[in-house]
């Protein structure tokens, strides 16, 4: 039974709980906006990155280079997507 | 009669009624033709069920030539209306639907499939693989594509066209401007030929990476492969961002969200920013397996090496991410602050510098070359300076401050004409000329090729050079006509001639083909133009499986090494083939969204339900289907080669 | 089809490679997918109209009871995998069973939170904002029902034909899908509720 539960998961669930539970402090401490924002941003990219690396394997393979690259370029023209629109109409507007 | 009332065109004419009737009569005569030359169970068997690259290839080809027949009626229809002052050749309606339609016809039913024609046809051949990664999906590709294309291109006789440009700006694409289902059209079945699009980029970029041929390394790519790979990078993150702008506009039609909405907390610029987003990595996507094209046949006719390989390479990576980093230059006077208009003219003008580099690097391969002025390398040469000169009026366009002097007048349709024309179509038709040997067997005629280059830029400069003068005096484009006083007639009709040239130069090619398939020798043997890459070391015609025995690269001209250094790319014997098994479910999934489509454009709800179950049903049988290929046994393999050697 | 013997089974042969690979591609398309949903979230934010805001209309505990059920089904897929890939044939199905039972968990507090929301005229038509909120859930939740259906099939396809090549294969692609959903709804989660919330 024991060997159905691989350490490396398991931790990686609690922490991934953990990270959810520090998120909620946003909503239940008075906290400015920045510092929620800064929080947020934190456990989020923290969470993804480990079901990346934990759950997903993405780095198992030899394909390892070409699918990290993949993933970070979709993240960089994400990003840029985002934070050029808000700048269009939010911030700039 | 309520129900059939929603099919009736809006706004009718001679032309429309003419075209109801040459479509019918073509599709009859085509069914009537198929039957009587028995050939339905032909071209059931070879081409609507192929898995086979090439044959996807050159299904796209079709397709493409087709639509831009399409197009170009309309091109000739628009520059006609225009060609003198207060002209009443088309009504104000009229002439909104065909821009609108000859701009998306263009670039997404015809530069597209184009482009995808050269991508399913070379890059197997150039990297030495025997299919793409997944064949299977790529025939859906295809079909989702072709569905996609066939219906926008009924929305004229059945509904009405979209009439609210190719870009279908909200509120004017919205119900409330917009009242015939037209634009429903626009959200519908570009979603579809884009979802097939999509699926080749990922496609592409899978076999690039995975499939080439033993010892090829990447920085060993022939340029065009590079730039393919590119290319598919950009449609895998560009292509998802039309899909949910599609989606939400769909929505906005369909089903009252508010999200391009006036009031309501909707932002009909919202539409605006995120067309662009996917739509300036779009041209891109265009341009950038048009440069690999030029690549490849400049360094075969200046009989060099191509300059600068790892720039070129840098250089296009460098324009895949910067591409998605200057969407905002095409709205520089949508309202927005001066900070974000000078960070987005300054990316922009950033991204000349790596296609300056590229331009560079092409003279540099000339320089000291033995150059063969042949048809391809004729339209490169046309190329270079045509399309620096657009380059530059891009530069001047980058300029936010200045842009509200250009911004919608027919300055910015010269500039992006300039760039496709001379960029985009060029390559296409050069490397249609360049590879038809390889595809068919037999070339196409030199002199006359020769003649329909010098027409084409002739017509050209003709039909675009005016419109920067009269985009400066202040012509709006988009605008169906203009008063003698304006002074824009003479420029205008100049335009009206060079359009007309152009045509002449499009009949031309067409005569070409016709002329090549009667006259042209057909013992060309498998390598006429005396090239560089690896498709050009297979029979022609290319057999099914590409190459009997795994090419074994050393280098990045693999086949010029093998001619004259000596290197040996066939190594080992002949063994069983595996190949992937035609399937007739692309086409009868594609068919299904095309009920679907068609029953969403008309709000006809329990058709699309059940249309919608099939295609889910589609999926769940491929799911539980097996299909394991087949294998092509030594013994044929070895009948073919010997058939194909004793060819040549 | 040559089978290499030395990899896991999902990888032990060429086309599986491939079409794992293809799928990392595919999960690119998806961030970006997902990324254009939310630029416009942010963009509709503050854009309700005469509709109800994010804050009047979000509550906690459903969210959190989603989010929860969301990542044990993220983890419970992940010894799916694990099992899979031990050779034990009967705890990986029972492990995705369980995934696909916590994934309808989940799809059930939001069809209860989406009628909440209707039922406090937060519709699709109310405002910007609502019709862009319901969409960017709506897709995500729309991807989870998709793969409850598809992880069904794999599921039936392993009790059916065993772990073969290709039912690892398609079992672990999967996974990989699931756990994107999971990634997606952490990034709704912190700045679609918690965000409106704050």
């Amino acid at each position: 039974m024991k060997e159905l539960f691989p350490i490396k998961q398991v931790m990686g669930f609690v922490f991934s709980l953990i990270l959810t539970a520090v998120a909620l402090l946003v909503y239940f401490v008075d906290m400015s906006f920045t510092a929620g924002m800064t929080i947020l941003l934190v456990t989020a990219f923290v969470q993804a990155g480990l079901q990346l690396v934990v759950f997903m394997h993405a780095g198992e393979t030899e394909d390892k280079a070409a699918i990290y690259s993949n993933v970070y370029f979709g993240i960089l023209v994400a990003l840029v997507t985002i934070f050029g629109t808000l700048l269009i109409f939010v911030w700039d507007m | 009669m309520d129900f059939f009332d929603r099919f009736a065109v809006p706004h009718p004419s001679f032309l429309i009624y003419a075209s109801m009737v040459a479509i019918g009569l073509t599709v009859i005569a085509v069914l009537v033709g198929i039957t009587y030359f028995k050939k339905w169970d032909y071209l059931w068997r070879e081409w609507l069920t192929t898995v086979d690259h090439k044959r996807i290839g050159i299904m796209y080809l079709i397709s493409a030539l087709l639509m831009l027949f399409r197009g170009g009626v309309d091109a000739i229809m628009l520059r006609a209306q225009l060609a003198i002052p207060d002209n009443k050749l088309l009504e104000s309606q009229h002439y909104n639907e065909v821009f609108s339609t000859h701009g998306v016809v263009m670039i997404l039913f015809m530069a597209m499939p184009f482009i995808m024609f050269f991508f399913n046809f070379v890059v197997p051949l150039q990297i030495g693989a025997r299919d793409v990664a997944f064949p299977r999906l790529n025939a859906i590709s295809f079909w989702l594509f072709f569905m996609g294309a066939m219906l926008f291109n009924i929305s004229f006789v059945i509904g009405g066209s979209p009439d609210a440009g190719w870009t279908s700006y909200f509120p004017l694409a919205g119900n409330d401007f917009s009242t015939s289902v037209g634009s429903n059209y626009y959200m519908i079945a570009i979603q579809i030929a884009g979802i097939g699009t999509l699926m080749t980029g990922i496609n592409f970029i899978t076999t690039i990476f995975k499939m080439r041929a033993p010892g090829m390394k990447l920085m060993q790519m022939p340029m065009f492969t590079w730039s393919a790979l590119i290319s598919n990078l950009i449609i895998v993150f560009a292509f998802p961002v039309l899909t949910v702008l599609l989606a939400m506009g769909t929505m906005d039609r369909l089903f009252d969200t508010k999200f391009f909405a006036i009031g309501d907390g909707g932002s009909d610029m919202l539409w605006a920013n995120l067309f662009w987003v996917w739509g300036h990595p779009e041209v891109y996507i265009l341009i950038l397996p048009a440069f690999g094209l030029f690549s490849e046949i400049i360094s075969t006719f200046a009989r060099r090496n191509l300059y600068g390989y790892k720039s070129m390479v840098a250089s296009m990576v460098v324009i895949s991410a910067f591409s998605f980093f200057v969407w905002a230059h095409h709205f520089f006077t949508m309202g927005q602050g001066a900070l974000a208009n000078s960070f987005f003219s300054i990316t922009t003008m950033a991204i000349a510098v790596p296609t300056g580099v590229k331009i560079f690097n092409w003279l540099f391969t000339l320089w000291k070359g033995k150059i063969e002025f042949t048809t391809p390398m004729l339209y490169a040469m046309h190329f270079l300076p045509l399309f620096t000169l657009g380059g530059v009026t891009g530069v001047m366009l980058a300029m936010s401050a200045a842009d509200y002097q250009y911004h919608n007048t027919m300055f910015l349709v010269a500039h992006f004409h300039n760039v496709i024309i001379p960029g985009v179509v060029y390559a296409m038709l050069g490397g249609l000329t360049y590879y038809w040997p390889k595809m068919f067997g037999f070339m196409l005629n030199e002199r006359i090729g020769k003649w329909t280059v010098w027409l084409m830029s002739i017509g050209f400069v003709l039909a675009f050079i005016p419109m920067y003068i009269t985009g400066l005096d202040g012509q709006a484009r988009r605008m169906y006509t203009y008063s003698e006083a304006t002074g824009f007639g003479p420029l205008n009709m100049v335009a009206f001639i060079g359009a007309g040239i152009m045509a002449i130069s499009f009949a031309l090619l067409v005569y070409n083909i016709y002329y090549s398939v009667r006259y042209s020798p057909r013992n060309i043997g498998n390598d006429p133009w005396n090239a560089r890459t690896l498709e050009w070391a297979t029979h022609t015609p290319v057999p099914e499986y590409n190459f009997a025995v795994m090419p074994q690269v050393k280098s990045t001209e693999a086949f010029w090494d093998a001619k004259k250094n000596g290197h040996e790319i066939f190594k080992g014997k002949i063994e069983k083939i595996h190949m992937p098994n035609s399937s007739g479910l692309p086409f009868i999934m594609s068919c299904i969204f095309f009920v679907f489509g068609f029953s969403m454009i008309f709000s006809i709800w329990p058709l699309a339900i059940i249309s919608l179950l099939g295609i889910l049903g589609c999926l769940v049988y491929r799911s539980f289907e097996k299909d394991h290929g087949h294998y092509i046994p030594v013994e044929e393999i070895e009948e073919t080669e010997t058939k194909l050697r004793g060819a040549k | 089809m040559k089978i290499d013997h030395s990899l896991p089974l999902e990888y032990s042969t060429e086309e599986n490679r491939l079409k794992i690979f293809g799928f990392w591609i595919f999960l690119g398309a998806e961030i970006m997918l997902f990324a254009t949903l939310f630029t416009s979230y942010f963009v509709y934010e503050n854009r309700s109209g005469n509709g109800p805001t994010g804050a009047e209309i979000f509550e906690l505990s459903p969210v959190l009871m989603e989010t929860i059920l969301l990542l044990a089904s993220s983890f419970t897929i992940g010894l799916g995998i694990h099992a899979m890939r031990l050779g034990k044939q009967k705890a990986m199905m029972s492990f995705f069973a369980v995934t696909l039972v916590l994934g309808l968990g989940f799809l059930g507090f939001e069809i209860f939170e989406f009628t909440t929301y209707i039922h406090e005229g937060a519709g699709l038509s109310t405002s910007g904002f609502t019709s862009m909120l319901l969409t960017t859930l709506g897709t995500h939740g729309l991807h989870v029902t998709l793969g409850f259906f598809w992880g069904l099939f794999i599921i039936l396809q392993v009790k059916k034909r065993g772990l073969t090549p290709e039912t690892a294969n398609k079992s672990f692609i999967f996974s990989l899908y699931w756990h994107f959903l999971d990634v997606v709804w952490i990034f709704i989660f912190s700045f679609i509720y918690l965000k409106g919330m704050m």
